[in-house]
Parts: C-alpha cells; sequence; structure tokens
C-alpha cells in the first residue's frame, strides 16, 4: 500500500502548492506549541508553588497524634449489654512529643530515597514585647538540617542562620512578626509557653518566607534551648521531617515506615490536600486549554485537506481510472496530512521551547518569584507531538476516505 | 486481425434514477475481436459513453455480463477491477485529464510505476520511446499544462500505452482537438491496432474518425442499431 508512486504523488501534491501546505503546518505548529507551552507553564507554576511550600513543609512528618479516643475506656472490659455510665472522663496522664527519637531519625535516614531528616521541637507560646502580645509558633530546630531540608537561611533579611546553632539565647523571627512587636535585631522578645514558663530570647536574625502566616507567626531557637525551656532531655523531640527525593512519591515512604514507627507518619499530600488538589487542578486546565487548541489545529487541517481533495477530485478520478486503488488513494492524501503533522509537530516543539524560554523571562517579583515560572519536561514535549499526530491523522483521515470513495466515472463525464 | 475475442459484452441493461428511472441501456450485446479498431456512434443520450464506461469497468451499476480477455469482469471488487484497469486498460478522455503538476514524463510512467513490474529505469526508458514515438520527445520534461492541447491529448495517449493494454479507451478523444490532430490521434490508433494488435473502442461524435475505423457501432435509446463493417 506504501508504495513509492502514492508517495512521489503526496510529495507533489504538498510542494506544488506549497502556500496551503505552510498553513496547513503552521495551524499544526500553533497547536503543538501551544500545548508545550501551556503544559511547562503549569508545570512551572506548580513547581513554584510546590517549592514555596515546601519552604515549611516536610515531605514526611512524624509526630506524636496525642491519645487515643479514652471517651469510654469501660466498653472494652465490661461484657456486651452492662449499662455503662461513665462522666467527665479525663485523661490524667500522657506522654507528648517522641520520646526514642535517636532510633527514628536514624531509621529514616537509612531510606535509600530519605535526602535529609531533621528533629523539631515545637511549642505554642506567646511572645510579649511591652504591652504587645501575640500568639506563635517557637520551633527548636537542628539549625543544620533544618536548613537543608527548608533552605531558610535563603530567606533571612538580617542577621546569620547559622549563628543560631552556637546561640543558645538567640531567636530567628520572621518578618511580619517583627513588624508587629517593633523588634529589631538585638532588641529582647520575652515568651510564654502554655505551660506558664517565661524567657527572654535575644532577636539575631530576621527572615522572610512570603507566607504571611509564617511571617507573622514564627520564630526558631536552637533544639537545645527548646528542650531546655520545657525541661526535657537531649533525646525529647515534637516532630522528625524527613524529605524524600520525589516529592510525589512522599506517600509511599510514610506507608514503608509507619508500621515501625509508634507515631504518626504523615505525608505532606495528607496534610496539605488543598496543596496537591490545586496542582492537579490547574494540571487538569492546562491539559484542557491546550487539547481544545490542538482540536482547532486539526479543524485547520481538516479543512485545509477537504479542500486540497476538492481541488484535486479530477485527479483522484483520473488516478482511479488508471487503476489506482481506493487505498492507495487514501494513502496518497493520509501521506500528506501526516507529513504536515510530523513537520508542524517538530517545528511546533521548537517553537514551544522558544515561547516558552521567553515567557521564563518576564518579570514577575510576587510571593518569592523573579520571573514567569516554567518546567522543561520532555514528556511535555513527547505528548505534544503526540496528540498533534494523532490530531492531523483524524483530520486527514476523514477527507482521504472521502477521496478514496469518489466515482470516477461520475467525476470524468461532469 | 486475428479472430480471439478481446471483449465480450452480454445482455447489458443500465438504468439511471435520478431525475426520474429510465432505462439508459437495452439488452446491449457484441463482441470485439483482438486488434479491432471499433467506434461507438449516436446521438447525444443514445448511451454510447454509458455503454462506455460499462466496457471500461469503472461503472459497475448494471445488469448483464462483461468479460475481457476471456476474464469474467462481471461482480469483481471495485480493488479488483482497478488493478484490472491498470495492467490490460487503457483510457484517452476528450480533455487530457493529465495530472497538471507533473512533467509529461511522469504523467506517462505513472501506471507502470503503480503496476511495479519494471524497475524505474526500464519504466522511463520506455515512457521516453512511446513519446518519442508520438513526437513529443523534446516536451518530456515540460510541466503537463505548459503544453498545448494537441500534445496533452498525445501524452494522454502515451500515458494510456505505458503498460501496453490489451485494449484501449478512448471517450471521444478527439472532441476537442482540432483537425489537424485528430488525423495524428486516429493514425496512431489506427497504427495500435494494427501493429501491436490492440483493441481501440472509441466513443466519438465526429463521422470521418468513424468511417476510417474497422467497425461501426451505433447506438439510439439505449438499443445496438446496427454495426457496419467497414476498411479493411
Amino acid at each position: 500500500m506504501f508504495s513509492s508512486v502514492n508517495n512521489k504523488i503526496s510529495g507533489v501534491h504538498l510542494t506544488s502548492n506549497a502556500k496551503q501546505t505552510v498553513v496547513a503546518v503552521l495551524s499544526v505548529t500553533f497547536g503543538i506549541s501551544m500545548y508545550v507551552f501551556m503544559n511547562s507553564f503549569m508545570s512551572g507554576v506548580n513547581d513554584a508553588q510546590t517549592k514555596l511550600a515546601f519552604t515549611a513543609l516536610a515531605h514526611v512528618r512524624v509526630y506524636n497524634d496525642g491519645p487515643a479516643d479514652n471517651t469510654n475506656l469501660l466498653k472494652r472490659v465490661l461484657p456486651y449489654g452492662k449499662l455503662i455510665n461513665l462522666r467527665n472522663a479525663k485523661v490524667i496522664q500522657y506522654t507528648k512529643g517522641i520520646k526514642n527519637s535517636t532510633q527514628i531519625v536514624s531509621l529514616l535516614q537509612h531510606q535509600p530515597e530519605a535526602t535529609g531528616v531533621t528533629s523539631q521541637v515545637n511549642i505554642n507560646v506567646s511572645y510579649h514585647n511591652g504591652a504587645i502580645k501575640i500568639n506563635g509558633q517557637l520551633s527548636g530546630v537542628d539549625v543544620e538540617n533544618e536548613n537543608r531540608l527548608f533552605g531558610i537561611s535563603n530567606y533571612m533579611l538580617q542577621g546569620q542562620w547559622q549563628e543560631l546553632k552556637s546561640r543558645s539565647d538567640g531567636v530567628i523571627i520572621g518578618s511580619g512578626l517583627a513588624k508587629n512587636m517593633s523588634l529589631k535585631i538585638n532588641d529582647n522578645l520575652n515568651l510564654l509557653t502554655d505551660d506558664g514558663v517565661a524567657k527572654n530570647y535575644k532577636v539575631i536574625g530576621i527572615f522572610e518566607t512570603t507566607i504571611a502566616n509564617t511571617d507573622k507567626s514564627k520564630a526558631y531557637i536552637n533544639i537545645g534551648a527548646a528542650r531546655q525551656l520545657l525541661s526535657k532531655n537531649a533525646d525529647y523531640v515534637t516532630d522528625i521531617q524527613l524529605n524524600v527525593k520525589d516529592y510525589s512519591k512522599a506517600r509511599q515512604t510514610a506507608g514503608k515506615v509507619a508500621p515501625v514507627i509508634p507515631y504518626k507518619v504523615e505525608a505532606w499530600q495528607v496534610a496539605n490536600g488543598q496543596l496537591e488538589a490545586g496542582s492537579d487542578l490547574r494540571d487538569i486546565i492546562a491539559k484542557a486549554v491546550s487539547l481544545t487548541i490542538l482540536l482547532v489545529a486539526g479543524f485547520g487541517i481538516y479543512n485545509i485537506m477537504n479542500m486540497t481533495v476538492n481541488q484535486k477530485i479530477r485527479e483522484v478520478a483520473i488516478l482511479k481510472a488508471m487503476g489506482f486503488s481506493g487505498g492507495d488513494i487514501t494513502t496518497i492524501f493520509l501521506t500528506e496530512a501526516l507529513i504536515i503533522g510530523i513537520v508542524g509537530g517538530i517545528v511546533g516543539m521548537l517553537f514551544g521551547y522558544v515561547v516558552a524560554l521567553a515567557v521564563n523571562h518576564i518579570p514577575f517579583a510576587i510571593g518569592g518569584l523573579t520571573t514567569l515560572p516554567m518546567t522543561y519536561k520532555p514528556s511535555d514535549y513527547l505528548l505534544a507531538f503526540v496528540f498533534g499526530l494523532l490530531t492531523t491523522f483524524v483530520a486527514g483521515y476523514l477527507p482521504a476516505r472521502h477521496a478514496s470513495k469518489i466515482d470516477p466515472v461520475t467525476i470524468i463525464r461532469g | 486481425m486475428n479472430t480471439t475475442i478481446s471483449l465480450k459484452a452480454s445482455n447489458i441493461d443500465k438504468y439511471f434514477y435520478q431525475p426520474e428511472p429510465f432505462q439508459v441501456l437495452k439488452d446491449v450485446s457484441f463482441e470485439v475481436k483482438k486488434g479491432e479498431f471499433l467506434t461507438l456512434i449516436g446521438k447525444s443520450g443514445s448511451g454510447k459513453s454509458t455503454l462506455l464506461y460499462v466496457l471500461s469497468t469503472m461503472d459497475t451499476d448494471y445488469k448483464g455480463s462483461l468479460e475481457i480477455n476471456g476474464a469474467r469482469l462481471t461482480g469483481k471488487s471495485q480493488n479488483e477491477l482497478a488493478a484490472f484497469r491498470n495492467e490490460h486498460i487503457g483510457f484517452v478522455f476528450q480533455f487530457h485529464y493529465l495530472l497538471v503538476e507533473f512533467t509529461a514524463l511522469e504523467n506517462v510512467m505513472l501506471p507502470a510505476l503503480k503496476l511495479g513490474k519494471k524497475s524505474r529505469e526500464e519504466i522511463e526508458a520506455n515512457a521516453y520511446e512511446s513519446l518519442k514515438m508520438l513526437d513529443l520527445k523534446e516536451q518530456a520534461l515540460k510541466q503537463a499544462n505548459k503544453l498545448s492541447g494537441g500534445q496533452q491529448q498525445r501524452v494522454a495517449i502515451a500515458r494510456a500505452l505505458i503498460n501496453n493494454p490489451s485494449v484501449i479507451m478512448g471517450d471521444e478523444p478527439t472532441g476537442n482537438l482540432d483537425s489537424k490532430n485528430t488525423k495524428v490521434v486516429f493514425d496512431i490508433f489506427k497504427q495500435l491496432s494494427r501493429e501491436r494488435g490492440q483493441t481501440i473502442i472509441a466513443v466519438t461524435h465526429d463521422d470521418d474518425f468513424a468511417r476510417n475505423s474497422d467497425r461501426v457501432i451505433e447506438l439510439s435509446d439505449g438499443n445496438l442499431l446496427k454495426t457496419s463493417t467497414i476498411g479493411r
């Protein structure tokens, strides 16, 4: 079926009406480049969003989920059918935080996909400076590892992150908190834990993550200082944070280690469903828009191929009279459509890359970004090409089939 | 002329259904011998062209049966018929119907390339030979739409001859030509039937053309009116 005669005829059709061919190629080019651009852009936005989110969020978090549901303890020991009346049940003792943290940290560090583990002692506190009181969260951190996971040193406005390591009286506060409490470097910050312990710290740094809630309420101290504040031993932590190589696979890692860790192990997707939903929704929008563009491009090709077939209707009739079969005719026109699709696809991928590159350079200085975000994924290009080819195939096949069914007698006799 | 039967049409009936049912061909039967130069004549609407297209295998919507070279063609599939036409039938139409984007040479070569029985070089050599015989050697590499009407018609004849078909059919092959070119085409047909033993069946309005052929079949209102053997 794919004889060289048919290919030659296709070739002559394409080259003899170059203008029309170029228009058809351009419509594919446009569809595919927009597909590439839209998806690169959306991936870029998602990646930027995720990166931003992960400045304060680890991929997997291990923490003590609090006491179990103990509202009806007697049910467990009394046989079924007994009436129980239990009022004002109270938990009189439960263990806060994670006790054997060294073991768990070591276990997490030995996961092959782990890229970093850090321990935190997080305390709810209220900050005091004169008459101003603000509730917030104090994080006692392992200075080195915290930075490895969250890159917090990149967000420092004043002071050095590393200084926290050697300053047990030092605190690094968010820019919003500093502003609301009128604090500058070297000022004193008094804070009160919910257990009623008060302590003074010296502001040694100010950070800004651009996440307003964090900047307004968070402060960091050395993890040792935090344990001291709570009068806990050197193994005490409230949270263990783990980062893995591929954040989208955090769930698998969490599922793997959960059975051997007696605390709550939570992947970021579980704790932040809205992030995942937002990212997925943007992906769907990008796919829908770009597929629509491809569909429009497909109609363009369909139109042009239909026109070509109508222009060549006498030629088709004569080819059939000379002995070309319906299959030959289909092949001729389908080959034309596919060549248009392949050329348009390749040019479209290149053009899409250029557009993406150009948009990637447009300044956009909001929320920690400098330019519009863009991700360059080969799979986007490959998919664009495949979808483009599929569209041209369908758009070319319908007119080609129509041409193959032309009755030569009707055409030749007029 | 030998006595082998080249084409045999038996009891051909054909109807047109648009705009209203109408019988175009009524029980037409005849035989054509190998190497015979046959012309079909008749008034407009007599069914002569319709008959030719039935004989050509392109029109399959008829009753009766058609045999060419002893092979029964009635009832075969479109693709089988296309392959048969490619190898055994050459066409010359009133309008040249060349592929205008191709050169004269390429137009001539197309049916042979489609048949694919010879190498490209062989086909090209044959095509050149045909063009030379039709005095078109100089025009071989010109694009088809750059040729004059007479030249185009001769290219169409060369194309019809390239696979050395046993039957050549013409639908008013000279209908669009001046008397000089008509004579040229007629002589070529005559030569083909005499020297190569190829059967020629041509529909014509031209009485001179018909008178000089071997046999004339006249149709009137779909009936075979008379056949008259002339010449020879």
